[in-house]
This record gives C-alpha cells, structure tokens and sequence, in this order.
C-alpha cells in the first residue's frame, strides 16, 4: 500500500470512478432534495425556487411529530424481530451441510425478487378472512371461525419482517459462518449450556454484526410505504407513506422534501448514536 | 474403578472409521499423552471424552459413572483447544472467572481465585488486561488457568502448545507438567510431537489408523514399541527386515545370534540409532557401505547402507567413528537392545 | 361522420403522399420523420388498452395520423412529469387525460396551450360542465370520458341494496366499508355535505367544509380500508372481505359481467361524476395534430363507442349519442349526480389535505 500522500491529479486516479459514483448517485439528488425542501409551495400549482422554512414549520407539529416516531417505532420493532428470528436461523444455517445452505440461501434470494406490492398482496390474502391461513385453524379445529387479522399492526409488522428477513439473513451469513466454533465449544467444557454459550459468548462475540445489521434492517424499514398502505390502518401509515401522498397526489414537492429530508436526518442521527455506544462499549 | 474408563469407544464419519474400538483405562491423577500423525484419531477420541462429539458405540466412565451421554456442560472438565478459543469479548479476568460466572460464584469469591490462578500461571497483575493484547505464551498460560478454574476431574488440551515457538513450547511443557503433578489432575493431552509426549506424560497412547497401537509408559514405548508403527514414530529407529531360518534369526542373509523370534512373516527387528555400534570392515554381524556423515554437534550420525537398506547409527563425539563416505563398515548391536516388531 | 371531415381527410391524404412521395425521391431516411404522429397519454392499465384496441385505430385510420399512446400513472405524477419535463421544453405526451385537479393546478402554472375552438368544431356536443376554461375565459381542456364513482357493495353480504350515501353511516356496517385515502380523489367531503348538509354549496366556506368533516369523522369505525390502489379494494370487494364501499362504477360493471357478486348502486343522492379532459402541453410541438385529436373524440359516434368499449359516461349531450337506455344505464345514470368541488381542492388543498390527514390517520 502506498504511502506517500497523493501529488498529482494522476495520484487522485483511483478514487476518481467512485466519487463520480457518489456525486451522481447521492450528493446531486440529496442536494437537489435539500433545495426542494427550501422552495416555495404554491397551492394549486408547483413551487417556485425561494428560500422558506414553511415546509419544516409545517412538519413540526404534534401530529407530524407522533407519525415520526410511529415510523422510527416500526422500523425498530422490524429490525429487532428480523434479528431475533434472523441471528438463530443463520446460527442453524451455517452449520447444516452445504447443500442445504446453498438451497436455503437461493430461496431466500428468491424471495428478495418479490416485489414490495406483491409481497402486500400475498400477505393480504393470507391474512384475509375469506381465503387467509385462519381458514386452516378452522379446519384444524384451533378456532371457531375464521377471522381476519388485518388491517393492524400485527399484519403490517409481519409484512416487514417477511420482507426484511433475507436482507437480514444475508447480511449475518458471512460473519456467522467465520464464526470460531471452539468459542462455544470451550464455554460448553466451562459448564455453559448451548443455550447460555449462545447468549454469553455467540451474541456479544457478534456485536458489530448485530449493530450492522440492525442498523441495515431499520434504515431499510422506514423507507419503506406500500406495506404500511397495504396491510394497515391509517394509523400505521409511516411517514413514508405521507411522504409519498405529498409527492405522488399533492403535487407537494417542497412539503414532501423537507419531510424527507427530517426522515434521513433523524435516521442518521440514531445510526451515528448507535455506533458511538456500540465504540463506547467496545472500549469500555 | 476410580479415574477414566474407556471401553470399546468408536466414532463413524459416515464411512470413515475415525475411532475404532478404543479401550482404555486413565487412573485418576495420571497424566496421558495421545499421540500419533495427524488424521490418526487421537483429536476426535478427546472430543469424545469431553462430549463434543457423540461416540458411534462403546462407553465412557468417569469414576465409575458413564458419561456417555451427559452433555459436555455436565462433565466437569477443563479444556484447552488448539485455537485457545479465549473469549475475544472479555479480559483476562473475564476469561479465567467464565466458568466461575456460569456457576454463580460469588464475586468476592471469584476474585480471589482468578488472583489465585493468575499466580499459578506466573500472571499475577495481568488481570484487565484484553486477550488481544498478549503475547503467545500469556495467551497460553490464560487458556490453561480459565480450563483449570473450577478445579475439574479432567484437564484436556488439544495441541496446546502448537503455536509457540520451540524454545517456548519446551519451557512449557515443563511448567505443564510441574503443574500437573502439583494439582494431581487427570490430564490428557493430545499431541502429535513425541518430544512432548515424552517429557510430560507418565502414560503414552500410540494411535495409528484410529485404533490405540500401544499404551505404556514412555520408556516401555521406547524401549519396547509394540509394532513397527510404534517404533517408527517414537523417536527414530533401524527396521531390519527378519528372516528366520531353521530358527536362527538372519539379516540381509547374515545370522543375528541371541535374537530370539518365532518363525513368521513380516517381522522386523528396532534398533535405536545410538544402540548400533560401528566396528571395522569385516567385525561385527552385518556388514554395509557408509552413505553419509552427519556431525549434529551432540551426536554424529553415520548413515549406512546395506543391501538397499539405509541403516543409522548414532555415536556420541567422544567415540567419534573412523569412517569415511565410501568406507565398509562393520556394525552390530547387543540382543537385548534390539526389539523384534511386526509390521 | 360528416362531409367536411371527409373532404379534409381526403385533401390531406393527397397532399401527404404527394410529399412523402417526393421526400422518399430525395430522402428516404427523412420520409418516415415526414409522416404525421401523436403520442397521447392515458391512464395506464384498462384505459390505455381499451383506447389502444379501439380507439386509436379509428383515429389513425380516418386521419393518417400515427398515435404513440403514453400509459400516465394516476394521482398527480403524470402532472409533475409534464411540468418538469416542459420546463426541459420536452412533451412526455402531446395531449394528456388529465383529473380535474391536476387540470386546474396545470392552468395556473400555464402548462396547458390554449385551445383553439374553431379547429375542434364537434367541441359543440360536449356539455358545457365539460369544457375546462381557465379565469381569462380561454379553453384549456375539453372533456375526455366521465366516470362515477358509486356505492357498490356485495350481494351475499348484503342481499338487499342500499339505497343512500347515509349507509355507510350505519353501525351495522362497522369495519366493512373500504373508501378511498385522499380528500381529492374520494370526494366524500361533497357525498356528505350532499347526503346530510343539504347539498355540496356547504363547502364555499370553511365553517362548511369543518362541518362536513365533523359528520365525515362519524364514519371512521366503519372503515376497513382506506385505500390508494384499486385492486386492493376490488379483490376484497368480490370476495366479501370488504363487502361495502365507494368504488368506479365502470370497473364494478365489468366484475358483474364476469359473475362476481357485486352491486354497483346510484344512490338517490347522485353517484359522484369525475371526469377526464384532453390537455396539450405547452411544450408539445404538435399542436394541430392534438386539435384533430380532440375533435376526432368530441364526435358522437366516437362517444358512443368508448361508451360501449371503455364503461365510462360520455361528455356529449345525451340527444346527440346512439346509446339505447340500456347501455346509457350502464355507464351512468339520470339520478342527478355529485359533482365535486374542484376549485375547493385547487385554493384549499393543502388545508384539506391536513385535516383530511389528521381525520382518518389520527
């Protein structure tokens, strides 16, 4: 590796695909997002380039404020059950014989092929009262009656978590499967459960994995705005789905980018907190 | 009977007989070195013993109890692994009071005695220290004192010492064994450097192709190997091929008087190096052409051949051999040194 | 058809070949460029289709001019598109089916070119609530198709029809009802001030429009669904899991025909009339073209099979259309209808919206 600080424009070579990358790809439209979020809405019509903080004075109301935190909620809630269920599964997986790992990861793969609409709408099915999974309860004899169990924020959770969960899984796999076994084999010899070894050496030997992906799963999860729709009430409509109405049927540009813009500050800032303690810990 | 108690213990890998009908008796407080090539089974038979990995027959007593089926966490063992396999998340002190932790020992309680098993490992004042931050020989002496915690029935370690340097695993194995036979544990180490296994145990195990060739002290396995196996693997040995003849034993057609051995197929006779003695041309029962001189500074080796046989015979420098590459040479050994083995 | 449009046609179908003729002589490569097209957006999906199979054929048959058709999303992003894209000085569409919001808000950025009502001579059988002026009195839009939105609900849940907007008030309809999720495109705020405020004139003043929310908000328990996406209602509609609601009347009728066990009913408070009108973006380069387009849709005859084809309502006046009573009764119906406020979204929009937002979100 080089070591010598860069001299000439030919030095900079190397890094010049990537930032090119980084300025079409983020810096150009999140800057184009941040001016939008500063125009000035006119009603009726579009907006007209100004600098007016009406569209950030609009968001800061108790209303705004309790659909902000309902979406941070979710998206916790979706990275927090993808990683419970997600973290054992990949355990087991790493360990079965490689064809069936390789059989389980392409249908994982599979599944991230769906599409978000689609997803809703198996789920909504599957959920439904009509043609849904109670109908095999029923049969089963476990209900009475075939209920639906949708719209709610059980469905709309479920749909998130579905859809997450192979990010979730794929995201774990290389780390679990460099994991060093003879860590959990020498807490067994020391008098650890496998269930205690896996929480007392497994989990906290996997922090950084654990941080990553919660963080990966939960930024993934407030964007999200067709499953909220889809699979819940409107009480369960994130912010992103707001988000999307602005844009989409209000013609709201500037309303919907300074929105936007406080969803991607708010997230950065809890991703940024979330590092810092994970360090702190890690130091401590 | 008290102590460990193996008896008829397989392992099948599918077709691969890892383990096969291993028997075997360690009386408490002995220390047993396992040792063997790579791939011999001698890992898998202590994996077994600790309850890692489930045997395909046979059982497994401590002190009289099976164990066969109790899971690893019930056993009450101490293990070192080859990887050490020190927790990455804890300090030295985390490490060492794991196993106290798991138990509910009581803080104060776990204090004393990590201070207490910092001292025997010649660690004291290493305690917050991370395991990162140690040196090969620390992380050593850390593994050995976490395993050690709770004073288990059985102390395994599985290549311990492999990652040190020479010079260090030397001074370790000593200081392994000292602590052995102060805390009078059941110790068995699986090893594949016959140095080790000599140094440190009182019983050594020779496995070969999954099975136990030979269990003995490590003066009778070299003395008298079992099998030409044995012989070959524990420090280095002559094989001559035998022939026995109207019940006179020969070599390469010359008769070997006072080597007693029945009339059979595929026997070999050891001799160590240092036990052949050079003679002048045309003396002694076998008669061969020196190949080569090696003067290790301790000892000098000479090697011979004879009838495509390549023979060694190490001599001490004070009786320095009078041979050159070339040269004839006599050579021959007392009976009692030498050992009839079979393939 | 009448003589003047065949004698066009025919002059213009002379004059082309003759140039194409000679601009193949000289340039082959440019006589394809010569030849006459339109690109012409309409609601992707069941729309655009229909207007491909039928439609445009007709229209390019009897002008020669080719038609591109455009599948527009729905909702105002077809709006944002054009208006980014005219500010670039590109037509996505030459003429576009636009809502009626969308409609005015495009007015007041002057997105529209204004139409020149002597080259669309049929504009003449359009009804006058069809014709889009903007303030200076100048046509910015001449309607397209009309559409109800309508009570529908399921005949195996609900043996018996209903015959007012006020069932959905009912409490024997609590968590059954699937309605639309925006003010502006659910237009309850007028089927309430129409059903219980003695008509839509209650929403000229926001005393009104609070009013009409209050008695709205009575409603929320009933609703299952809030719904942007069609098919998620339609789907739970015909399966009973939503078994009431407010849906398009066009698209129900076709559910029907296919024997799924949907009503769709005009309540005796009028079905909700919207409409599409044909828009020309300034930006377009084609602006004769999209003249003779509109005109070629303002016929009768053109009407009446869109009509039969399309399942929506004319734009033409009723005496002018081939429609028996039968099919008339199909696509609409002669309890007189809701027409929503526009203007009230247009001035009012983002008022509405929030509070329309805090109704049913919070």
């Amino acid at each position: 590796m080089r070591r010598t600080p860069p001299k000439s424009a030919r030095d900079y070579a190397p890094i010049v695909y990537p930032g090119i990358m980084l300025v079409v790809f983020f810096v150009i439209p999140f800057a184009t997002m941040i001016a939008v979020s500063f125009f000035k809405r006119n009603q009726g019509a579009f907006y007209t380039p100004d600098f007016v903080l009406d569209n950030y004075a609009r968001f800061l109301t108790a209303f705004f404020g309790g659909v902000l935190a309902f979406s941070l909620f979710l998206a916790i809630m979706v990275a927090v059950v993808c990683l419970v269920v997600g973290f054992p599964f990949t355990f087991f997986l790493v360990r079965l014989k490689r064809r069936a790992q390789i059989l389980w990861l392409l249908s994982l793969l599979s599944v991230l092929s769906l599409s978000e609409v689609i997803i809703g709408f198996a789920w909504s099915t599957l959920l439904s009262r009509t043609a849904g999974i109670t109908n095999l309860f029923v049969a089963l004899g476990l209900m009475d009656r075939p209920e639906a169990l949708l719209p709610g924020f059980g469905a709309v959770l479920t749909g998130m978590v579905y859809q997450a969960l192979p990010y979730t899984i794929l995201v774990l796999y290389p780390s679990l499967a460099r994991l060093d076994w003879s860590l959990l084999e020498a807490a067994r010899t020391m008098g650890a459960s496998p269930v205690k070894a896996f929480f007392n050496v497994v989990v906290p030997v996997s922090r950084n994995t654990i941080v990553a992906t919660l963080i990966m799963v939960f930024v993934f999860a407030l964007g999200s705005y067709l499953l909220p729709q889809i699979l819940g009430r409107p009480r369960q409509w994130t912010l992103s789905v707001l988000i999307t109405d602005q844009a989409i049927y209000q013609s709201n540009m500037p309303f919907a980018a300074a929105m936007a813009v406080f969803l991607v500050l708010i997230a950065l800032a809890l991703v940024g907190l979330t590092t810092l303690i994970g360090r702190r810990e890690a130091e401590a | 009977m008290s102590g460990l108690v193996l008896s008829e213990v397989r392992k099948h890998f599918g077709p691969v007989h890892a383990v096969e009908d291993v028997s075997l008796s360690v009386p408490n407080g002995t220390f047993v070195c396992m040792l063997g090539p790579s791939g011999c089974g001698k890992t898998t038979l202590l994996r077994m013993i600790a309850g890692l990995e489930e045997p395909t027959g046979g059982s497994i007593l401590l002190d009289g109890r099976d164990i066969t089926a109790v899971p690893t966490h019930r056993r009450e063992l101490g293990m070192v692994f080859q990887s050490l396999a020190l927790f990455p998340h804890l300090d030295v002190t985390g490490n060492i009071a794991y196993a106290m932790t798991i138990r509910g020992v009581g803080t104060a309680e776990k204090k004393r005695r990590v201070g207490e098993l910092l001292e025997m490992v010649h660690m004291a004042g290493y305690g917050d220290r991370s395991v990162a931050q140690l040196s090969g020989g620390q992380r050593q002496r850390v593994a050995i004192a976490r395993a050690l915690a709770v004073q288990p029935k059985l102390f395994l370690l599985d290549e311990p010492l492999s990652a040190l340097d020479a010079k260090l695993r030397e001074a370790m194995q000593v200081e392994l064994r000292q602590l052995q036979e102060r805390l009078g544990i059941t110790t068995i180490v699986v090893t594949h450097d016959q140095r080790e296994a000599m140094t440190m145990a009182d019983q050594v195990v020779v496995m070969g192709g999954g099975r136990i060739r030979q269990a003995a002290s490590p003066v009778e396995i070299y003395r008298h190997p079992a099998d030409a196996f044995v012989a070959d693997f524990i420090g280095s040995t002559n094989l001559i091929p035998l022939a026995v003849e109207n019940g006179t034993a020969t070599a390469f057609g010359k008769p070997l008087p006072g080597i007693a051995a029945p009339a059979r197929d595929g026997q070999m006779l050891s001799v160590r190096p240092e036990d052949i003695i050079l003679a002048p041309a045309g003396e002694g029962a076998l008669t061969g052409t020196v190949a080569f001189v090696r003067d290790l500074g301790a000892t000098i080796e000479t090697f011979i051949d004879i009838g495509g046989h390549r023979l060694v015979a190490a001599s001490s420098p004070r009786d320095r051999p009078a041979v050159n590459v070339g040269d004839e040479t006599g050579l021959s050994f007392h009976a009692g040194n030498a050992v009839v083995v079979t393939a | 058809m009448n003589d003047f449009s065949d004698r066009k046609i025919d002059r213009r179908t002379v004059l082309g070949t003759a140039l194409a003729a000679g601009a193949a002589l000289a340039m082959p490569a440019v006589a394809r460029g010569a030849d006459r097209s339109l690109k012409v957006g309409a609601y992707g999906g069941f729309f655009k289709k229909s207007f491909d199979e039928n439609v445009f054929p007709v229209f390019t048959k009897e002008t020669g001019i080719k038609v591109e058709s455009v599948g527009e999303p729905t909702g105002e992003a077809w709006l944002v598109q054009l208006e980014q894209a005219a500010k670039a000085g590109q037509a996505p569409a030459d003429v576009s089916m636009m809502a009626q919001v969308p409609m005015l808000k495009g007015m007041e950025s002057k997105l529209w070119t204004p139409l020149d009502m002597k080259k669309i001579p049929n504009s003449k059988n359009v009804l006058d609530r069809f014709i889009n002026k903007d303030p200076n009195g100048d046509v910015a839009g001449i309607g397209a198709v009309a559409w109800y939105i309508t009570l529908v609900s399921n005949t195996k849940v609900f043996p018996t029809a209903p015959t007012s907007w006020a069932a959905f008030w009912e409490p024997d309809k609590k968590d059954k009802l699937g309605l639309l999720a925006l003010v502006s495109n659910s237009f309850l705020l007028e089927v309430t001030a129409k059903t219980f405020l003695g008509g839509t004139n209650v929403l000229d003043t926001e005393d009104g429009i609070l009013k009409a929310f209050k008695k709205l908000a009575e409603v929320k328990p009933n609703v299952r669904l809030w719904y942007r996406d069609e098919a998620q209602f339609e789907q739970a509609l015909k399966s009973g899991e939503i078994p009431m609601g407010q849906y398009y009347h066009d698209v129900t009728g076709i559910a029907i025909s296919k024997g799924f066990p949907v009503r769709s009913t005009f309540p005796k408070e009028g079905g909700i009339e919207d409409s599409g009108s044909w828009a020309v973006s300034h930006a377009s380069k084609k602006v004769d073209e999209a003249h003779e387009f509109i005109n070629f849709m303002c016929q009768p005859k053109i009407q009446d099979l869109v009509c039969r084809k399309n399942g929506t309502a004319p734009t033409v006046k009723r005496e002018l259309l081939d429609l028996s009573d039968k099919e008339f009764a199909a696509v609409s119906s002669s309890i007189e209808p809701i027409i929503p406020r526009y203007a009230m979204y247009q001035k009012r929009s983002d008022w509405l919206d929030q509070k329309w937002t805090e109704l049913i979100v919070g």
